[in-house]
């Protein structure tokens, strides 16, 4: 290097790079270069470096090179500033000296003039500029840019806060919308788990106002004869007010709800004031914007939702898109509840059509006995009938023997006349008397007896008693109840009394302490009655006859327990199920109803106690209640 | 009597039995009865030889020859009546809502079926087989 100390530091500010590049070729040698390749970026590298000398390029961008001059003769004074450009116009280098610079120097470059003219600029030469009307112009110049800078600005600025406003806007929609949807979610979720069509059109008018905040909710569904939408859950007291009244709607535009129904599309009224096709509810006089939106599931319209606000404009489009969703949702919903409830009534028509079948059967079973236990009821009655005529006959035959001045006794007369009443009741009196006259003296004594008579009339007697037993069987245990605490043994001996049981016959082995039961003192005796006359039948013949009646406690605690045992014919294993069932009679000889036993399951069944047995053919059986105590 | 006519009755409601047995010996039959077909049979087995009966009129509902309730007890005697002695006449009896078991009785070799309660009727039934095995009788 030539010379010694600090080199010269010159700035080149140019927005082309090869212009920069050709500056730094010619002077990097003897110069330190700096590049800029805007004019803000010259302004900070000149304030930060102090250089020696700037090129300033003219026609930049933001910045021009006659506003960079300027600045840079404010912050540098001293530094000389020279224009470097390409612009050939008239007076540019007039314009140039004017903004402040101190050179001009045009491009092309011209290597061997441009290292001159550096040296000379850095040794001090200044072009002076001659004429002031160029400052002046160029002052205008700059206010102007200056002007605009601020407008552009401005608006940048307005621009900014529109965006920034609008994307606040869309924020809060969005936000909105997810509340809305989330809220529909959460609607849809609670109400289609919700089976029962009542309940599910409450819970949803009220959570449509607690999660959307609106003033009221109703729903509407189509009535059957498609004439009305009926209001089936409006929220509130407004709601139950018009719920009592049975508010309904006709299926046209003279409501928004019927509109909606009709039309199939969502009815929407932001300012109340100004629709006219709305029913003007006095119920509800905060309403300020309403919406009715068609419930449709598969293709069919069957009710409304109306929402109502008490703001004006309350629904905005996602609030509309959200509703219109959560209707969907309940209108399958609803759907899903109807079609339960219609297979709950099938299902209930099913269970009735059952229980006649098992009214008819166990009717049939019924009238089966009752006719089995009328059968010898006619035959009987022929026979006593018969009987009678052949004693009033055998006795007339008699009486027509007697002398004359007997036939004006008082028991010939009776005789007469019982001879004439048979005779007006259409018996042949004629025919009885040749059949007894056919018979010998041992036959005729064989064949009419009174011993027969009596016989006849203890069979009907029987068979009479028989089916009204049968009645008390089947009605006793609906009787009415009347519960009573009581002690089991008292009852035991009291009920063996009644039937006329000598107490010697029976072993009471009651436990010393046994707790009192709780029940209807009368159906519970009818059950022991039936177990002890059960017993005594069963022990009928036999050579051990004993009969034994025991309380206890159970081992489990809070249960007594009564067994009724006897010595008896016992019950073979292969009918010990078949004893309770209705009807079922194992006392073919004895004249059981075949409901003693499921009557006494029942009776203690409704105590919530369970009746078992245990039985040994030719041994005995043991009939055990186990019943809940009163401690 | 050297043509007495000899009933086996089996039944096994008691009030049912008695009835008919009393409508039977009016009509000046001799009548055995059982209460089920177990005692029917023993009956019938004893009398064969010494005095077979002429006619057996059998419950269909009553205890069986093991003395269990079965509905089809009387089917079972039936059969045993009939494999001793073919030709028995034998009416089986039924409550008026059996009819259906009576005439399956019937094709299994049953002379008739009678449906319980009017005696009269079941006299005249009687009297009726009775005349056609007589006329049978005389054609042999």
């Amino acid at each position: 290097m030539e010379e010694t100390g600090p080199r010269k530091k010159i700035l080149c500010i140019d927005d082309t790079p090869t212009v920069r590049l050709l500056v730094k070729r010619l002077l990097s040698h003897r110069y330190a270069v700096f590049e800029a390749e805007n004019g803000l970026q010259g302004i900070d590298l000149a304030a930060e470096i102090h250089p020696d000398l700037v090129f300033v390029d003219l026609h930049m961008p933001y910045l021009t090179g006659y506003e960079v001059a300027t600045r840079l003769k404010t912050l540098l004074p001293h530094t000389p500033v020279i224009a470097l450009t390409a612009d050939i116009s008239a007076n540019v280098r007039e314009r140039a000296l004017a903004s402040g610079c101190d050179g001009y120097l045009s491009k092309p470059i011209d290597p061997d003039e441009f290292q001159e003219r550096v040296e000379a600029y850095l040794g001090g030469e200044r072009e002076e500029l001659q004429d002031n009307s160029y400052r002046a112009e160029y002052q205008g110049m700059v206010v102007q840019r200056l002007e605009q800078k601020v407008r552009e600005l401005t608006q940048a600025l307005e621009e900014n806060t529109r965006l920034n406003r609008q994307n606040q806007e869309l924020l809060s929609k969005s936000q909105r919308r997810a509340r809305l949807l989330e809220a529909a979610a959460r609607v849809s979720r609670n109400i289609t788990s919700i089976l029962d069509l009542d309940a599910l059109l409450h819970a949803t008018v009220d959570i449509i106002c607690e999660e959307f905040g609106f003033y009221y909710a109703g729903v509407f569904l189509v009535d059957a004869g498609n004439e009305f939408a009926v209001l089936r859950a409006g929220r509130g007291e407004a709601g139950a007010h018009m719920l009592a009244q049975g508010h309904h709607l006709p299926l046209d535009g003279t409501s928004m709800v019927g509109a909606a129904i009709t039309t199939r599309q969502p009815r929407i009224a932001l300012d109340v004031e100004l629709e006219a096709g709305r029913f003007r509810n006095p119920l509800l006089p905060l309403t300020h914007s309403e919406m009715a939106l068609p419930l449709t599931v598969g293709g069919a319209v069957i009710g409304a939702l109306t929402v109502q606000s008490t703001d004006e404009h309350a629904f905005s489009e996602d609030d509309i898109t959200a509703l219109q969703t959560l209707a969907d949702q309940l209108a399958v919903a609803i759907n899903n509840a109807r079609l339960l409830h219609d297979l709950e009534e099938a299902h209930a028509a099913l269970l009735r059509s059952k229980t006649y079948e098992a009214i008819a059967l166990a009717t049939g079973e019924a009238i089966h006995w009752v006719g089995n236990k009328a059968a010898p009821i006619p035959g009987s009655v022929a026979r006593i009938r018969e009987d009678l005529a052949r004693y009033l006959i055998a006795a007339n035959a008699l009486l027509a023997l007697m002398p004359p001045d007997l036939q004006e006794h008082k028991y010939a007369t009776l005789l007469h006349e019982a001879a004439d009443q048979l005779a007006a009741h259409d018996f042949d009196v004629e025919a009885v008397h040749s059949a007894l006259e056919a018979l010998s003296p041992r036959q005729l004594r064989r064949g009419v007896t009174v011993d027969s008579m009596l016989e006849d009339l203890a069979i009907i007697e029987g068979s009479a008693r028989a089916i009204l037993n049968i009645k008390e069987d089947l009605i006793g245990p609906a009787r009415q109840r009347r519960v009573q605490t009581f002690s089991l043994p008292e009852l035991l001996r009291e009920t063996v009394a009644s039937m006329g049981i000598p107490a010697d016959s029976v072993t009471f082995d009651f436990a010393a302490e046994t707790p009192a039961v709780q029940a209807d003192r009368v159906q519970l005796q009818r059950v022991f009655i039936n177990l002890i006359k059960n017993a005594m039948e069963a022990m009928e013949g036999r050579p051990i006859k004993r009969l034994r009646l025991a309380v206890r406690r159970a081992e489990e605690p809070r249960i007594v327990i009564v067994e009724v045992t006897d010595t008896g014919v016992g019950i073979p294993p292969e009918q010990l199920d078949k004893i309770w069932m209705a009807f079922y009679t194992t006392k073919g000889d004895r004249g059981g109803t075949g409901l003693g036993l499921p009557a006494c399951a029942q009776i203690i069944g409704e105590l919530g106690g369970k009746i078992t047995v245990a039985s040994e053919v030719g041994t005995g059986t043991t009939f055990s209640v186990a019943l809940p105590a009163v401690e | 009597m050297e043509d007495e006519i000899r009933i086996l009755l089996v039944d096994d409601e008691p009030l049912v039995r008695r009835s008919m047995e009393k409508t039977l010996i009016r009509a000046g039959m001799d009548v055995e009865t059982a209460a089920g077909a177990r005692d029917g049979l023993a009956r019938f087995t004893a009398a064969l030889e010494e005095a077979p009966f002429t006619l057996a009129i059998v419950d269909l509902h009553m205890p069986d020859l093991k003395g269990v309730d079965n509905p089809d007890a009387g089917l079972e005697l039936l059969s045993e009546l009939l494999a001793r002695q073919p030709a028995l006449p034998v009416i089986v009896l039924t409550a008026f809502d059996e009819v259906e078991r009576a005439k399956e009785a019937i094709t299994r070799g049953a002379r008739a079926y009678f449906v319980k309660g009017r005696e009269a009727g079941l006299l005249e039934l009687v009297h009726t087989i009775l005349e056609e095995e007589d006329k049978e009788g005389d054609e042999k």
